[in-house]
């Protein structure tokens, strides 16, 4: 009889959503003109992305000409951080799309200032407070992610975008974890740029979109042809752009219903994990203030790359955020951003449920944790 | 010469990508100098001894040093 698998690292990526790839394949067959071709070819492909755009920008309250294709969160990430002038403050929790491509500014001479979560009980979150307290004079760009990757919290951007206006700042949000997941409103949000990644949204991989505000000037990060406005070059992507646009469109219809099914889940698996090691340390917020679905846990006096492959052999799929080659153990920087002891990091996975996870999948994490801490000696 | 390790279960001879399989599943174990052979390891998780042989070419195909 062969194992039933549950996926359980939809913060890593999400399976395409069955709507997205109908929606794609007529423009990887017979509709496979170039959108920038002046002939009749163009036309349908053409239509398809302008009217993806318009679906996008529906989806984050934004213009349409204020929605920017590109091949997914890195780019526009990258995009931003380079194109953009003047001094940088980025939190010290951020992806490494933006931490890298500050990292790779600042060996240009650019001045980067790095502001640190919140520590502690309740951490995880970059506040107002933290972000006037790192400030310097000449920062020109603020990039804070809207939910961080390995622990779920949700930072309060419209806070954070105030601020940095006030400074004379522009102000940037890698929203990638976010976007079809919780309400994203770029107008109440107050960012100037917002970037996403269809992949972690049941949309496929290798495509994104960066939201530029309309007004704020950004240089192009590729040159070449005229593609969206002149500013990001490079022949559209139209299948995957159509992909995106659908999974976006149908996971903002039906986000309260995620949501609250998400939720449900959580508080079962919590409730799972609670019983079989009283022990267990909660990574993020909790609440409001956490994506849906997002479970950071650590077992003290586990290892959580022992945890992580004796899942997967129970054909589970989670994360982890140390690793450990033969002579290394490497500790995340979100981890050390929030300033976790070597244990907790050592013993912290990453469960993050997506909508098409169920009962019966919550229940199987559960009974799998319960036999490897009965078999295989795990410290409860 | 090292002593050859051993099966803290059965008391069998392991091979290296046994070592190596017990270090990657139960580090704090084999802190102990306690080590599992394949069979043992395979029923106490309640999973095929090709679930791990499988599991044992992913860890040789990352770069896993710990592998024969």
């Amino acid at each position: 009889m062969s194992k039933k698998l549950i996926y359980a690292d939809h913060a890593a990526t999400t399976p395409l959503m069955p709507e997205a790839l109908e929606a794609m394949l007529p423009f990887m067959k017979e509709e496979f003109g170039n959108p920038s071709s002046i002939h009749s070819w163009a036309r349908k492909p053409c239509e398809a992305v302008c009217e993806a755009r318009a679906t996008i920008a529906r989806c984050v309250n934004a213009d349409p000409e204020e929605i920017f294709f590109t091949s997914g969160g890195t780019e526009a990430d990258n995009w931003v951080i380079k194109g953009s002038e003047g001094g940088m403050l980025v939190s010290s929790y951020e992806h490494h799309a933006v931490l890298n491509a500050a990292a790779s500014e600042a060996g240009c001479g650019r001045d980067i200032v790095y502001v640190r979560p919140k520590v502690g009980s309740g951490g995880g979150y970059i506040m107002p407070e933290k972000l006037a307290k790192a400030w310097r004079d000449g920062v020109g760009l603020v990039s804070i992610m809207t939910a961080n990757n390995e622990i779920g919290t949700v930072n309060p951007i419209h806070l954070l975008s105030d601020l940095a206006h006030k400074r004379g700042a522009f102000f940037h949000t890698d929203a990638v974890q976010a976007v079809g997941h919780i309400p994203i409103d770029v107008q109440e949000m107050g960012v100037d740029f917002l970037s996403a990644s269809a992949h972690k949204f049941n949309g496929p991989k290798g495509i994104g979109f960066l939201f530029i505000r309309k007004g704020v000037k950004l240089e192009p990060l590729l040159n070449g042809g005229q593609q969206e406005n002149g500013i990001r070059a490079g022949t559209e992507n139209v299948a995957s752009i159509v992909g995106m646009a659908t999974a976006l469109k149908i996971n903002c219809e039906r986000m309260d219903e995620n949501i609250a099914h998400l939720e449900n889940l959580t508080l079962r698996l919590r409730d799972g994990i609670n019983r079989i090691f009283p022990y267990a340390v909660y990574l993020g917020g909790g609440g409001t203030a956490q994506l849906p679905g997002f479970i950071s846990v650590s077992f003290p006096g586990c290892t959580a790359e022992g945890l992580l492959h004796m899942l997967d052999l129970k054909g589970i799929a989670v994360s982890t955020g140390a690793a450990c080659d033969s002579k290394n153990t490497k500790i995340s920087h979100v981890l050390k951003a929030v300033n976790v002891t070597k244990d907790i990091a050592l013993s912290t996975i990453r469960i993050t449920l997506g909508a098409e996870n169920t009962i019966e999948d919550v229940d199987g994490i559960v009974f799998a944790l319960k036999l490897l801490r009965g078999k295989a000696k795990l410290p409860r | 010469m090292a002593t050859p390790k051993e099966c803290q279960y059965c008391h069998a001879e392991l091979s290296r990508d046994e070592i190596g399989l017990s270090k990657k599943l139960f580090e704090s174990e084999t802190k102990k100098g306690k080590y599992s052979c394949m069979p043992c390891i395979a029923a106490m998780l309640e999973v095929t001894q090709d679930d791990l042989i499988a599991k044992i070419e992913e860890f040789k195909r990352q770069g896993c040093k710990l592998f024969g």
